[in-house]
């Protein structure tokens, strides 16, 4: 039976698909704490392709993976991030380097771009998961966008956030997940990244009254 | 062998961990120094064994970096620079012992003690090194080290722009020297010295010839040849002297070494002969126009980097005729010239190490580097001025001096050019020698500038109305090195058969039983009767002849009184002020050879209304091009300014702009790709 037919392939679809929403929903919401639940979200549907892949292949680690993926991406850095907000006192983006509506558009077009590079690619696959490369690469892409279209230190650090997801999903996607050790390494990495920003966004705060990263460009002499 | 380098690693090792580990000054100096000149002891005994020995020591440790082994090797030729990188390390770390308390207070003595243990250690497993990766490795930690130590006192104006200006200096020459090493492992499939001399197949004659290039410019910028010379007048000064001895003295040797290494070992000895005058090409441009820029230098340390840019010309001058003749197949004539050129490696070190750590003591007592500020010193520093004179002697290459011996061989060889087939070369090579003879006058007036106008006549400012002697330690560094300079004068016949060793393997002609006539006692390049020099019975002509008039005097002059009384001054009272200033004794020079320097003077003078006979102030200012820097460097640097200026535009200082760089390639690479 082709894998693409198999019904536990299906299902891995049907959740990365869930995480590309997600993405849409990231670009297209205004509200910063609206973004950091979406994130969460995204995370939780990220935790729940993990398990499914593990319970499908009987990789073990992978089911470490999720649990990890559940404490750090959808309880510590959302908390984070949402102290970091309060704190700044800041609860919507109103200006954008690029508007929401043609924002979507070129997400919608980055995700043609993703599945186009990784047609020739995918039937070489043998894997349960290898359709979901194509929209690994996706996120990966319209997380990159976000860090660029945004302002806002914080939706550019959501936009950071969802790239790793994007990463991590195409890593299970191509081969059921790197080695634990990595996966550890990443999410230290991922959540001292968040703790940076965290700082960050308070020092920026303090220099120019501000969070949009924009007002860096006066430090150009 | 591998006993005595055990020692000297652990001793240069302790030198620099120890001196870090206590914080009380006494320990630190006495560790950091200690160690050092212990090492410096191991290493003179393990150069001499190492020429010695009948087969070289060869130590290797494998590494699981690929291509990387730490192989050391030590051949007679590798034993010849360790046996003189240990002779200055051993007289710089015994005056250093004294001459740090000048930096107490401002610079960590056991910092600058460790320092100096790791340079001296680096620099001696640069010569050992027989793996590429490994040199390179070596290599880059002795610029690095020599770097941080050029900067010991960065607190001082332009001490850190020389330090700068060295680091890209020397980084462009490790450029180069990488580009060589990648061509041979291009020929070997491994970078081990080992597969470098015996490669399977022969490198394409092209190919070989791009390598000596990269090759001489990678070695020559570290050696200080011309035009790749302008970072020692900034660096040498700006370090402290002991570590201008270091860099001066065996430093820029490392290059010397590197560029026999390549040509004679690794290339088999084999090549063209415009590679042996090119050669000899720069060496007289680096001879005469390193003398011709000291003679015009009033800042002593200054000065003395001028002259290793002449020296480094002259070694060149005996390596490049070397090479000449062993293209024609006159071996015996080429170890003659590469025998010339390595004995004047060991002299130079000897005694511009002793000038430098000279002008340090100088430093050290007066607090300036500038002659114009000394004078009268050898009343107040009679062991130090001694000691500079020895060296002064030596660098003029007046007999009976290891300086003259050294340079009369590389004389020898360039003029027994008559054996060569070609014409061009027949003519060539005497024009060198020409070119040398004037080298040597000129040092030897830049030398009678650089010794009169500091230490004769009166003081010229307080400074040097108040010197004092420097501490014994000093005086013995000094010491030792004025007596190795005598000695390697004296005795040829020590030195000779050792280098004999050395290059003998290299040039495939023993001399040592030919040069050396008489037992010893004559040097005679080819025979007695063809031209033969002795320089103790030199020596013992110039004693002779200076006992001599001390008995006529004594004989003839009997009944006379002797009456000391100051110099007459035609009635006047002798001021410092009537004395012959530096400036005023090089201004013939400067003359004489307008064109080369294009000096400009200006004088600016301010009389007064009623009459212009009375001057209110007048301004006086003298300086040359330096040429070099105007028409060579500058442009370069102005051109990546100019580029740099040109990349900022798409430097925007915008964070979103950056991210979009990096998406638009992400995306394009990803289409390309796919």
């Amino acid at each position: 039976m082709p894998a693409s037919t198999h019904l536990g392939s299906q299902l891995v679809d049907l959740c990365s698909v869930l995480l590309l929403l997600c993405c849409f929903a990231i670009v297209a919401q205004r509200r910063l704490s609206a973004c950091v639940d979406l994130f969460a979200l995204q995370s939780a549907f990220l935790a729940a392709t993990a398990a499914l892949v593990a319970f499908l292949t009987g990789h073990k680690h992978i089911y470490f993976a999720a649990a990890l993926t559940i404490v750090i991406k959808v309880i510590v850095l959302p908390r984070i991030l949402r102290k970091v907000i309060e704190r700044l006192n800041v609860s919507r983006e109103l200006g954008m380097n690029i508007n929401i509506p043609a924002g979507l558009l070129i997400c919608g077009a980055l995700v043609v771009i993703a599945f186009f590079i990784t047609q020739p690619i995918i039937p070489l696959g043998y894997l349960l998961t290898r359709d979901s490369l194509a929209i690994a690469l996706a996120i990966i892409l319209i997380g990159f966008f976000t860090m660029i279209a945004r302002q806002k230190a914080i939706t550019q650090m959501v936009g950071f956030l969802v790239m790793e997801n994007g990463v991590f999903l195409g890593a299970t996607a191509a081969a059921y997940g790197m080695p634990l050790i990595v996966e550890l390494g990443v999410f230290f990495d991922v959540l001292v990244a968040g703790l940076i920003v965290g700082i960050y966004t308070h020092r920026l705060q303090d220099a120019f009254d501000s969070v949009d990263t924009s007002t860096l460009t006066v430090l150009k002499e | 062998m591998t006993a005595l380098l055990t020692v000297l690693l652990a001793c240069y090792l302790l030198g620099g961990l120890l001196p870090l580990c206590t914080t009380r000054l006494y320990l630190q100096n006495v560790f950091a120094h200690g160690c050092a000149a212990a090492a410096g002891v191991a290493g003179l005994v393990l150069g001499v064994a190492g020429l010695l020995s009948t087969a070289p020591l060869t130590l290797s440790l494998a590494s699981n970096i690929p291509q990387l082994t730490f192989a050391l090797r030590l051949d007679p030729l590798a034993a010849f620079f360790v046996l003189t990188i240990s002779l200055v390390g051993l007289a710089a770390s015994v005056y250093a012992y004294g001459y740090v308390e000048e930096f107490s207070g401002r610079v960590s003595v056991g910092l600058l003690g460790s320092l100096l243990n790791g340079f001296l250690l680096s620099m001696t497993l640069v010569v050992l090194a027989d793996n590429g990766f490994f040199f390179l490795i070596l290599w880059e930690v002795m610029s690095l080290l020599s770097y941080v130590l050029v900067v010991t006192e960065h607190e001082k104006p332009g001490v850190r722009e020389a330090g700068l200006f060295y680091l890209i200096m020397t980084h462009v020459g490790t450029a180069f020297i990488i580009l060589t090493f990648l061509i041979f492992f291009q020929e070997t499939d491994s970078f081990s010295f080992e597969a470098f001399r015996h490669p399977d197949q022969q490198l394409p004659e092209g190919l070989r010839s791009v390598a000596f290039f990269t090759a001489l410019i990678g070695f020559g910028a570290k050696a200080g040849i011309v035009p790749l010379h302008v970072w020692l007048p900034y660096a040498h000064p700006a370090a402290p002297s002991h570590i201008s001895a270091l860099m001066s003295g065996v430093m820029i040797k490392t290059a010397i070494y590197g560029l026999i290494r390549v040509y004679f070992d690794f290339m088999g000895g084999v090549f063209p002969w415009w590679w042996g005058f090119a050669l000899l090409v720069l060496g007289t441009v680096s001879a005469l126009l390193g003398v011709m820029y000291a003679l015009m230098e009033h800042d002593l340390k200054s000065l003395l980097a001028f002259h290793s840019v002449e020296n480094i010309g002259i070694i060149l001058l005996g390596i490049g005729a070397g090479m000449i003749f062993h293209t024609y197949g006159l071996h015996e004539l080429a170890a003659l010239g590469l025998l010339a050129g390595l004995y004047h490696t060991i002299n130079h070190a000897a005694f511009k190490a002793l000038l430098f750590l000279g002008a340090g003591a100088l430093q050290f007592a007066t607090h300036t580097r500038h002659i114009e500020e000394y004078g009268g010193l050898l009343r107040r520093m009679p062991w130090t001025g001694a000691f500079f004179l020895v060296g002064a002697v030596s660098i003029a290459a007046l007999p009976p001096t290891n300086g003259f011996v050294s340079e009369w061989l590389v004389f020898q060889s360039l003029f027994l050019s008559f054996q060569l087939p070609t014409l061009f070369l027949k003519l060539m090579l005497p024009i060198a020698a020409a070119m040398l003879a004037l080298t040597g006058a000129l040092a030897l007036a830049c030398f009678a500038k650089a010794f009169g106008i500091s230490f004769l006549a009166q003081p010229r400012s307080t400074q040097a109305r108040h010197a004092k002697e420097v501490p014994r330690s000093m005086l013995a560094g000094m010491g030792f090195l004025a007596g190795l300079c005598v000695v390697l004068g004296l005795a040829p016949m020590l030195v000779v058969p050792l280098l004999d060793r050395v290059t003998a393997p290299l040039t495939g002609a023993a001399i040592s039983s030919q040069v050396l006539a008489l037992d010893g006692w004559v040097v005679a390049p080819v025979t007695v009767e063809f031209s033969s020099i002795s320089t103790p019975v030199l020596a013992m002509l110039l004693v002779g002849a200076g006992a001599l008039g001390l008995l006529m005097a004594r004989l003839c002059g009997k009944g006379l009184r002797a009456r000391y009384y100051k110099t007459w001054g035609c009635g006047l009272n002798l001021t410092p002020r009537m004395e012959y200033t530096a400036t005023g004794f090089a201004q013939p020079i400067k003359q004489v050879f307008e064109t080369i320097y294009q000096p400009t003077v200006k004088l600016e003078q301010e009389f007064l209304e009623q009459s212009k006979y009375f001057i209110k102030h007048q301004r006086f200012e003298s300086h040359i091009e330096p040429v070099f820097e105007k028409y060579l460097y500058q442009p370069v640097v102005a051109l990546m300014l100019a580029t740099a200026d040109r990349l900022r535009i798409i430097q925007a200082g915008s964070l979103h702009l950056y991210l979009t760089y990096i998406f638009v390639t992400l995306v394009l690479l990803l289409l390309w790709a796919g």
